[in-house]
């Protein structure tokens, strides 16, 4: 469902992406790992088509990313890494705005129950949004996500800011989605929620995919054990 | 589309400095039309009254010698165009009365009041001020971040990874400033229409044309906001460049195109004016000097052809006969002198036309008071009519005097009936196709400014 097939980015003589491939299918979690700047979040940013990759290229069902823009982001659903919002506008103003522009023609009460399944307190919803703390803006991105009824979920960094209870229930969200047979690519620094939610992780570093594994073949302590490798290996290096 | 427009239209109704600005245009927009309104309704009261007045006096001559009556003279008003009051144009410098008299062709204003277009129009709170001037700085306030503040909020990623076309969203935020302009000039046009629709004179397909005009020139400049918050890295840099364009193209191009109109061709001061008028008019017969060559030569042509020995023994009253003849010829000669007026206006108009391509306010504020009918082809209109009138009045007079009197009896007098017989002056003004023919450029040059600026808006990328 997402595919990358040897993709390279290159920003001048910085690579910031080297020949990075791998395969989420449909029903299965892929969580990236990595330190920052490993380039988790240009994987995402190319398989969005935001940017276009140096060389390789990035599929959505098998289309690729770059020559059906549109077409492939019928399929995708997003939550950025730092989600924003119009503030002039209320949570379910902004929810009705961009699921809109998306396809979708919601009613009120369908509204409603996005938001309330994003676990944004009620009383928000018809609060403008300028005063939204991080994690209640994360939330309504996380309802425009649901809104979509994508078949690919892309997320970067979607539970930071949100509070443990908010983050366990996301974790929870997104185990249902992927009963529905939603691929999901997640970047995340939570090795435990990853751990806990993903089927499939990968290892980042440098732009390169470090490490494979499916979730259920390691433990939390091997999976720590495993990063901190990949990470010290290139302090050993410097 | 529907949806980016309803949301922008919410984000711009929710933003205080828009919400200010657009009720401060309102208010300006409402109070210029009261003015306005109030004004046209005082000089149309006025005119109406002089005019009954002067024709009163006119009938009332009593029993009179017709040349003195002649010499006694007459004013013609020119009767107000009801969109005058949405756009006075010219009026505001130029006479709208004009005194005839016999021998006599009154000057019109011809001073250079020609630069109607720069800041001398500043301080005046009129519709058309704010028509031309202050609804376009809306626009601008009201688009110049049309596109930036997508990048400024953050909202533009998740904007793109909806799928949507980006002319869709263009197109929304095309009509988000398009619609309430539209809303604020429709209301002012119908208020306009439906306080002028009992007026002489009124049509509606004039008013609509002029707002259509308007809503056209509107468009250029949404479709020029547009473009450059679409190219802009942020929003300050697209607000600077956009104030730079209106201060370009509603200022300096206006006043540097009348600057450069006027010295390329220049219309000659009120001396030199009448001085080359009197030139001429030595050159020929004066209808009161009956010793001159020019008056001893109509003389020798008229025994002749009449084949009479003494000017006595004609069948009609000779002075008045030769009076007419000298009309004619002062006539003509200032037909040849308004004619090179109108050539050096000729020569300004192109120049204007020409330099039109330089900025949409141009073709727009001609339009305009061409179809408000205050532009200079209408002023001269009414010029032209008043000479006309002056002719014929002339002749009605000296005719009466030729024919019913003997040569030297200057004692002669009609009888007080007579002067009811001289029909009124009736003034009509230049109707809309003939308006449009003089406009035609005009027009075609704004249409091409809507057709560029929309596929340059069209045709420029960004990223959403
Ligand atoms: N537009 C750009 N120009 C130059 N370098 C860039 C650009 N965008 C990203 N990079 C570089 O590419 C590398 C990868 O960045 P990326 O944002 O993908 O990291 P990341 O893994 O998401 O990090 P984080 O955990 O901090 O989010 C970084 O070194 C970054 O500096
Ligand atoms: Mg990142």
């Amino acid at each position: 469902m997402i595919t990358t097939k040897k993709i390279t980015k290159k920003y001048g003589d910085f690579t910031a992406l080297d020949q990075l491939s791998l395969n989420v299918k449909p029903g299965e979690i892929y969580c990236l790992l990595g330190a920052n700047g490993a380039g988790k979040s240009t994987t995402i940013n190319l398989v969005l088509g935001f940017i276009n990759p140096t060389s390789g290229e990035a599929l959505i069902n098998g289309k690729s990313v770059f020559k059906n823009n549109i077409e492939t982001k019928k399929d995708i659903a997003y939550i950025p890494e730092n989600l924003m919002l119009y503030p002039t506008l209320t949570a379910m103003e902004n929810l009705d705005y961009f699921s809109g522009i998306g396809g979708q023609k919601l009613k009120k009460d369908q509204l409603e129950s996005l938001l309330i399944q994003s676990g944004l307190q009620p009383e928000a919803f018809y609060k403008r949004t300028n005063a939204f703390s991080k994690g209640m803006r994360q939330k309504v991105g996380i309802a425009i996500a649901i809104a979509k009824q994508a078949k690919a979920l892309l997320l970067d960094e979607p539970t930071s800011g949100l509070d443990p209870k908010a983050s366990n229930e996301f974790g929870e969200l997104l185990q249902e989605l992927k009963g529905n047979g939603v691929a999901t690519l997640m970047a995340t620094h939570d090795l435990f929620r990853a751990k806990e939610i993903a089927t499939h992780i990968g290892i980042m570093k440098s732009g390169k995919l470090k490490q494979q594994f499916t979730a259920s073949d390691i433990s939390l302590p091997q999976l720590e054990k495993a990063y901190l490798d990949t990470m010290n290996y290139k302090e050993l290096a410097k | 589309m529907k949806n980016t427009l309803i949301k922008e239209l919410k984000e711009l109704f929710r933003d205080g400095r828009i919400r200010l600005a657009g009720g401060i245009v309102i208010l300006l927009l409402g109070m210029a039309v009261w003015i306005s309104s109030s004004q046209y309704h005082k000089i149309k009261q006025q005119n109406k009254i002089s005019e009954a007045h002067e024709r009163e006096n006119w009938e009332d001559q009593g029993e009179k010698n017709p040349h003195s009556a002649a010499h006694y003279g007459t004013y013609a008003f020119k009767p107000q165009y009801p969109l005058g009051f949405l756009d006075k144009g010219i009026e505001k410098y130029a006479g709208t009365s004009v005194f005839m008299e016999a021998h006599k062709r009154n000057e019109a204003q011809f001073s250079p009041v020609i630069d109607q277009t720069g800041l001398a129009r500043f301080g005046e709170l009129s519709p058309d001020f704010i028509l031309l001037f202050i609804i376009p700085l809306l626009i601008i306030l009201m688009g110049y971040n049309s596109f930036t503040k997508e990048r400024e909020l953050g909202t533009v990623s998740l904007l793109k990874s909806q799928g949507v076309k980006s002319n869709n969203i263009l197109f929304g935020k095309w009509l988000s400033l398009f619609l309430p302009i539209i809303a604020i000039t429709l209301l002012l046009f119908l208020i306009a229409g439906i306080l002028l629709s009992g007026l002489e004179g009124f049509g509606w397909g004039s008013l609509f044309l002029l707002l259509l005009v308007y809503w056209i020139y509107y468009a250029v400049f949404i479709n020029i906001t547009l473009l450059t918050s679409r190219l802009s890295k942020s929003s300050s840099i697209a607000l600077v460049v956009m104030l730079s364009v209106w201060i370009v193209s509603c200022l300096v191009v206006p006043k540097a195109t009348g600057n450069i109109a006027d010295s390329k061709y220049p219309y000659p001061t009120r001396q030199q004016f009448t001085t080359s008028v009197l030139v001429d008019k030595e050159k020929g017969l004066d209808g009161h000097n009956p010793w001159s060559k020019e008056a001893k030569k109509l003389e020798q042509q008229t025994l002749a052809k009449y084949k009479v020995d003494s000017l006595a023994q004609l069948p009609f009253n000779y002075d008045a006969f030769r009076m007419q003849k000298g009309e004619e010829h002062e006539a003509k000669v200032y037909q040849k002198h308004y004619q090179k007026l109108r050539d050096q206006f000729a020569g300004q108009a192109s120049t204007y036309r020409s330099l039109s391509i330089l900025s949409p306010f141009l073709p727009a504020r001609f339009l305009s008071m061409g179809i408000s009918r205050t532009d200079y082809h209408s002023h001269w209109d009414f010029e032209d009519a008043t000479e006309n009138y002056r002719i014929i009045t002339q002749k009605f007079l000296n005719d009466n005097f030729a024919k019913n009197s003997s040569y030297g009896d200057w004692g002669y007098k009609v009888d007080s009936s007579f002067w009811k017989d001289l029909p009124k002056f009736n003034y009509e003004h230049p109707s809309l196709n003939k308006v449009l023919e003089q406009q035609l450029f005009s027009l075609v040059i704004l249409m091409g400014w809507l057709l560029i600026s929309f596929l340059l808006l069209l045709t420029v990328k960004n990223k959403i």
